[in-house]
């Protein structure tokens, strides 16, 4: 017992967010992140020093999931930005940066951490409220019946992702194939508990991004198959080609999962006695007429060689990861046995052909009813592929996320900008009741509303690498940015022609306030308007759930670790 | 290697312990971070984590540490709490030591505290048991109170509303708060009561009806309206040969035919669920695909590899025993199956689970808490909490009783010579009765504990007892007090009551002391002997207060009322008969939270310790009440300047006119689990004090106690 015991004492930190090592990693952290934002960002270029795999991006989920941090108040902030990740695949970048202007900005605060807590939430649901009401100045609502805003916001995530080196045609193309992708993930005949479909992504390295191509049904990878040969494939009366799924393998082996043992006697072969159940099977195929087996194992070459003699296709080794998708769209049970088949375990399909790209070659399912698809994405390198492929996935959950909820949010910085002059204006305008409710003074309520707001708009302004100025409008709250090199101009309405969103161009006269660097803003300031027009071409669109989630968990990740008042780290 | 341990060097060791704890106590306290070797981080607030976490190195403060998980652990708690008013304590006390003072500080427990409690305290408790002060809201006062010592300030009336949301639904017919059964049931289960999703924002947590299962199904087939669900411990697929045994093979044919045979029993199972409207198979065990295919086949669901908690809590919740589908009765009916209203996937972030809509037995109605947190570690915060919860409610039902002396236990150990003697016919014996009536009806199982407790003849002053209750009758008893034969006598006046009212009935009963001694008398001196040595054993567990529990698991909330039973029976009768009621601390008093417990207690105890001629006595109560102070005065550390000091001034201000005190706090705290505290804090600094000689040794000391006394309820 006594060599278990603790040989060192614990690492006690009092006031842990006091201490320089934490501001200063905390600082360094969100420079990382900040200059990976938006569609300027630059890349960054992640390897181990030892050689083997390279990763170049600027996804906040490559970054986070490979950059090591040794402070645990870090790991805290960096474990809810991946949970985030995971729940919404896009807006990571997001909730890191604001996560670290808040707790920058309310850390330097005067104000006791209880109060500020109290206050940064009563902020939040004042944003959230607004989000979620009609009146909401800084969210468009997406039409399903028009591809228009669907393409935006695709377009969107595509170019905030620059480490794929995407030229426009390029961006255009892929933008069209993951519309098209989940449009055949949608059912065709909705119930009330509609389930999406599902996108197969089937990688081809070493070709042209234009290259890609979607396809309906499923593509299952064949070596063997002669591209010469001509398929030909059994059909039912009803011109469907029957299909038997197995999960079981039908390799004729014998294995034996069980405790106790068999005692064989001299002469038989239990080899034999499977061999011949499983020919039993391929003969009750072939009477069912069954047009194409699929095996997720492996299976019998004689098995295989007396289905190909009756003309049923046959394709082994799956893999599991088909067997869902597969299910699914052909609407046949997975068979786990060879000794009853059932008539009900089969499924059907419309066409079985053979592709082949790049030298590979696929059987291709084509269903009847296209709730499943394939997405051949190419590009040239492997990094390159890994990247594309996490923007592609993005892609798409944020549009079954859209579904769910059709809303989008003006990106390019205007909903930061937008939610600040929307908050400052509320924060003048709060009744005393409130303030007596948080059990706060107004001061106090100013000061950290102000801290909220600037983080808001230091998120807006990291979208900015060059050294340009960022404006924000009086009148709408949104943000716009003036290209580097006019630093000096006396009129800013003579360099700048849309804002970040590309919702409102420069037509009226409109009041100016920079963002950066600036500490006291104009107090006079009205409730922010919505844009007169409702609808344009190439607006920069974002994620409604995933940036409304990344706002929450980002302030609350932030107070979490402004409550911390120690650190206790066990050092053994 | 042998030392001794100064007061001064305790007081300093418990003020360590005390500035460590410090910054996380109380609504405005932050909460700490702690690593584990591993580089896994747990977020807490409790007390009993942070003090674990200091892995200390002295013996002394370990103890202390000890002292206070333990008090933690049974009453959901006080960690904190205990630590800052036993390093007061020791602070005060730091310079006088010695036998005196130990025997000060029982003579204050017994004289001073109790008074103060009894007549000053009393007065001011609010209730949250239906009764005659039932508060409104209650519940929520409590959670909010509870939970603002726990949770960040952003996220503790959200989830006060959500336990309260929660209870109410887990337990519909219960009053204000749910019935002791329902949360002893919460408190044990809670961990499957509950599933936590990370990266959304602590907004979305809400109830869900019925249980969560945190796995995917096996087999899922979409089933409409009511269902049955069979629950089964053993692999559905019959084996080949059983384990240990062997099967011949004689020839090709039959091999082939045993493998149809196996297949088939499989498929006769899965038919005769179906046929038995049974649309879901919980299995405790991973089933073979064989199995799977034929459930999908027949259109039932299948959720596998259950823990063994889950099963034990989907059996408690339905009643369902395992099916056997190759028992005795494979051919007939299945009768076990649980009802439930549903039962579909559920996508908790990225995770499938099967949802399965319970309807639960008798009162409770099944619910699943979904708790939500931007990192898994604030979840496990959340849960960690909301079961703390629990067990502090259940601590509302329980009442402290009125006894005249009190005595540290594991004194007797170290300082034999003191006690005069160790006979049990010289002792008075003090017994501690639970009464655990099931299922409504009165056929009740008893356990009984006694507990010993030896009497100290020099710190009774007859002449100050007689100036306290002038008509005290003082019958000392002389014959071997006996625990069964109070057993009997209670037993027999509970049974013939009824379980309501059962509170002041014993005690009327017990007025006839006459009858108490006919029966001691009659029961031979063997019985004594014999219960001589359980006495002894349960001694070193028991509380040292007389806290009897009769939890009775009842139909309406009456019968949940908690009462004491009069051990010391001469002196208690008399006592009762004089005053109001039997207990010191009623079953649900609570009140508001922010130092008006502590603030009151220090009124009190200064008051009645100026009526005290004996100058020990009344230098403990002034070092008791000055160290009750620090705890709001910690509570208000954060605040402007002053506030405590304004705080203090106008309470005082009110108990000196007689007015009520000023309340500005919405949060309602129980007092049974604060005298509790005090109590508990006196003992442990008895204890240390009494420790002459610190003994370092080679070997590991034999654990003989279980520690962690939490489950065991």
């Amino acid at each position: 017992m006594s060599r278990l015991e603790a040989k060192k004492p614990p690492l006690f930190i009092s006031e842990p967010l006091t201490r320089d090592t934490v501001s200063q990693s905390l600082s360094l952290l969100s420079g990382i992140l900040k200059s990976c934002y938006g569609p300027a960002g630059r890349l960054k270029h992640l390897h181990n020093g030892m050689g083997g795999y390279v990763c170049t991006t600027s996804q906040s989920s490559a970054i986070l999931s490979h950059l090591s941090v040794s402070h645990p108040v870090l790991r805290v902030l960096m474990a809810s930005v991946q949970n985030h990740i995971s729940r919404f695949s896009d807006c990571g970048l997001f909730t890191a940066i604001l996560c670290c202007s808040l707790i920058e900005n309310f850390k330097s605060l005067n104000v006791a951490s209880c109060t500020v807590i109290k206050i940064s939430k009563h902020l939040l649901s004042l944003c959230m409220d607004y989000l979620k009401s009609e009146a909401c100045g800084c969210r468009v609502s997406v039409d399903f019946s028009s591809v228009e805003t669907l393409l935006c916001l695709v377009r969107s995530i595509l170019t905030s992702k620059p480490a794929c080196m995407l030229n426009k045609p390029e961006v255009d193309h892929l933008t069209m194939l993951i519309l098209k992708a989940f449009m055949f993930t949608v059912p065709y005949c909705v119930e009330t508990n509609a389930v999406l479909g599902k996108c197969v992504i089937v990688p081809v390295k070493g070709r042209r991004v234009v290259d890609s191509r979607v396809l309906p049904g499923l593509l299952i990878e064949t070596p063997e198959i002669q591209l010469a040969e001509p398929l030909t494939v059994k059909r039912t009366c009803s011109n469907m080609i029957k299909i038997a799924l197995f999960s079981v393998s039908m390799s004729g082996d014998l294995f034996n999962p069980e405790e106790g043992t068999i005692a064989v006697h001299h002469g038989i072969s239990l080899e034999m006695s499977e061999l011949n159940q499983l020919l039993n099977v391929g003969k009750q195929l072939i009477n069912d007429e069954v047009g194409l087996v699929v095996c997720q194992k492996v299976m019998h070459p004689s098995l295989k060689q007396y289905l190909k003699e009756n003309h049923v296709i046959t394709v082994d080794r799956a893999g599991l990861s088909l067997v869902e998708p597969m299910s699914r769209m052909t609407g046949s049970k997975p068979i786990a046995s060879i000794h009853s088949l059932s008539p009900g375990c089969y499924g059907s399909l419309k066409d079985v052909c053979i592709e082949s790209f790049a030298s590979k070659h696929f059987v291709h399912l084509i269903p009847n009813d296209t709730v499943v698809c394939s997405m051949i994405l190419c590009n040239r390198n492997e990094t390159a592929w890994d990247e594309l492929k996490r923007i592609c996935e993005t892609a798409e959950h944020v549009l079954q996320l859209t579904i769910k909820e059709p809303l989008a949010l003006l990106g390019g910085g205007c909903t930061e900008t937008h939610l600040a002059s929307y908050i400052r204006h509320k924060s003048y305008s709060l009744s005393t009741s409130s303030f007596k409710e948080i059990d706060c003074s107004q001061t106090q309520y100013q000061l950290v509303a102000d801290g909220f707001c600037r983080s808001l708009e230091s998120v807006a302004c990291s979208l900015n690498h060059d050294d340009g100025e960022v404006l924000t409008d009086m009148f709408y709250g949104h943000c716009w940015f003036v290209p580097s090199g006019f630093s000096s101009v006396s009129n800013w309405s003579d360099v700048v022609s849309k804002c970040g969103c590309g919702i409102n161009g420069n037509t009226e006269n409109l009041k100016w306030r920079l963002l950066q660097g600036q500490f006291g803003c104009p107090i006079a300031q009205g409730c922010p308007k919505e844009p007169s027009v409702k609808v344009a071409d190439f607006l920069t669109l974002d994620c409604f759930a995933a940036k409304c989630n990344g706002l929450q968990v980002a302030l609350e990740t932030a107070n979490l670790i402004l409550d911390l008042s120690y650190v206790i780290e066990d050092q053994n | 290697m042998a030392r001794r341990p100064e007061p001064g060097r305790l007081a300093q060791e418990a003020a360590a312990l005390a500035g460590a704890v410090r910054g996380a106590l109380g609504p405005r306290g932050g909460r700490a971070l702690l690593v584990r070797p591993t580089g896994q981080a747990l977020l807490t607030r409790d007390g009993r984590c942070l003090l674990e976490a200091l892995s200390l190195e002295p013996p002394t403060a370990r103890m202390m540490a000890a002292c206070a998980c333990s008090h933690r652990a049974a009453t959901g708690d006080g960690a904190k709490t205990f630590v800052l008013l036993l390093a007061g304590l020791l602070h005060g006390l730091r310079a006088a030591a010695g036998g005196g003072l130990r025997r000060a500080l029982r003579a204050f427990e017994a004289r001073v505290l109790e008074r103060a409690v009894a007549r000053g305290l009393r007065g001011h408790l609010l209730s949250v048991l239906a009764g005659r002060r039932a508060e409104a809201g209650g519940l929520e006062a409590l959670l909010e109170a509870y939970l603002g010592g726990r949770l960040g300030p952003g996220e503790r009336r959200r989830l006060a509303r959500l336990c309260c949301e929660y209870c109410r639904r887990c337990d519909p017919g219960a009053a204000a708060v749910p019935r002791p059964r329902v949360l002893r049931l919460l408190g044990r289960r809670f961990a499957e009561l509950h599933a936590a999703v990370a990266g959304l924002p602590v907004e979305s947590s809400r109830v869900l009806p019925g249980l969560v299962l945190r796995r995917d199904f096996a087999a899922y087939c979409p089933a409409g309206g009511e269902l049955r669900a069979v629950l089964v411990t053993e692999p559905l697929r019959p084996p080949l040969s059983a384990p240990g045994g062997e099967f011949a093979v004689g020839s090709e044919g039959q091999y082939g035919a045993s493998r149809r045979w196996v297949e088939r029993r499989t498929e006769d199972v899965m038919k005769r669920l179906r046929s038995g409207n049974v649309k879901l198979l919980l299995s405790s065990v991973k089933q073979e695909e064989v199995v799977i295919y034929y459930a999908k086949l027949h259109g039932v669901s299948v959720v596998e590899c259950l823990s063994s908690e889950e099963v034990a809590l989907v059996r408690e919740i339905t009643g369902v025993a395992p099916y056997a589908p190759f028992g005795d009765n494979a051919r007939g009916e299945i009768a076990d199956a649980a009802a439930a209203t549903f039962c579909r996937p559920l996508l908790l972030g990225s995770k499938r689970c099967a949802h399965i809509g319970f309807t639960g037995l008798r009162a409770f109605r099944p619910h699943c808490l979904l708790l939500c947190g931007p990192v898994d570690s604030v979840n496990e915060q959340h849960a960690a909490a909301l079961q703390g919860a629990f067990t502090m409610l259940q601590q509302l039902f329980k009442t402290v009783d009125r006894r005249e002396e009190c005595k540290g236990e594991g004194e007797s150990q170290n300082e034999a010579s003191e006690v005069c003697s160790w006979h049990p016919s010289a002792a008075r014996q003090q017994l501690v009765i639970e009464n655990i009536s099931c299922n409504g009806d009165h056929v009740s199982e008893r356990q009984l504990k006694a507990h010993r407790d030896e009497t100290e003849t020099q710190i009774v002053d007859p002449g100050l007892q007689g100036s306290e209750n002038p008509a005290r009758v003082q019958t000392d008893s002389q014959i071997p007090s006996n625990p069964v034969s109070h057993a009997k006598e209670f037993s027999v006046a509970t049974e013939g009551i009824g379980s309501s009212g059962g509170v002041q009935k014993p005690h009327a009963k017990g007025e006839q002391p006459s009858g108490v001694h006919e029966s001691c008398k009659s029961d031979s001196l063997v019985d004594s002997q014999k219960n001589y040595s359980t006495a002894v054993r349960a001694a070193r567990n028991a509380n040292a207060v007389t806290a009897c529990e009769c939890l009775d698991v009842g139909k309406d909330l009456e019968e949940t009322s908690c009462n004491i039973v009069p051990c010391k029976c001469e002196k208690s009768c008399v006592s009762i008969a004089q005053n109001y009621s039997s207990s010191l601390i009623e079953a649900g008093s609570v009140l508001p939270v922010g130092g008006y417990f502590e603030i009151l207690l220090h009124y009190y105890i200064r008051y009645y310790a100026k009526q005290f001629q004996q100058s020990e006595v009344t230098f403990v109560s002034n070092v008791v009440a000055d160290a009750l102070l620090s705890i709001p005065k910690s509570l208000y550390r954060t605040t402007e300047q002053n506030s405590f000091t304004k705080f203090y001034l106008k309470a005082v201000d009110a108990l000196r006119k007689n007015q009520p005190l000023p309340m500005n706090e919405k949060g309602l705290e129980s007092v049974y689990c604060k005298y509790q505290l005090v109590i508990s804090v006196l003992h442990c600094a008895t204890e240390l004090l009494s420790i002459d000689l610190i003994i370092g040794i080679k070997r590991p000391l034999k654990k003989i106690e279980d520690y962690d006394s939490e489950d065991d309820f």
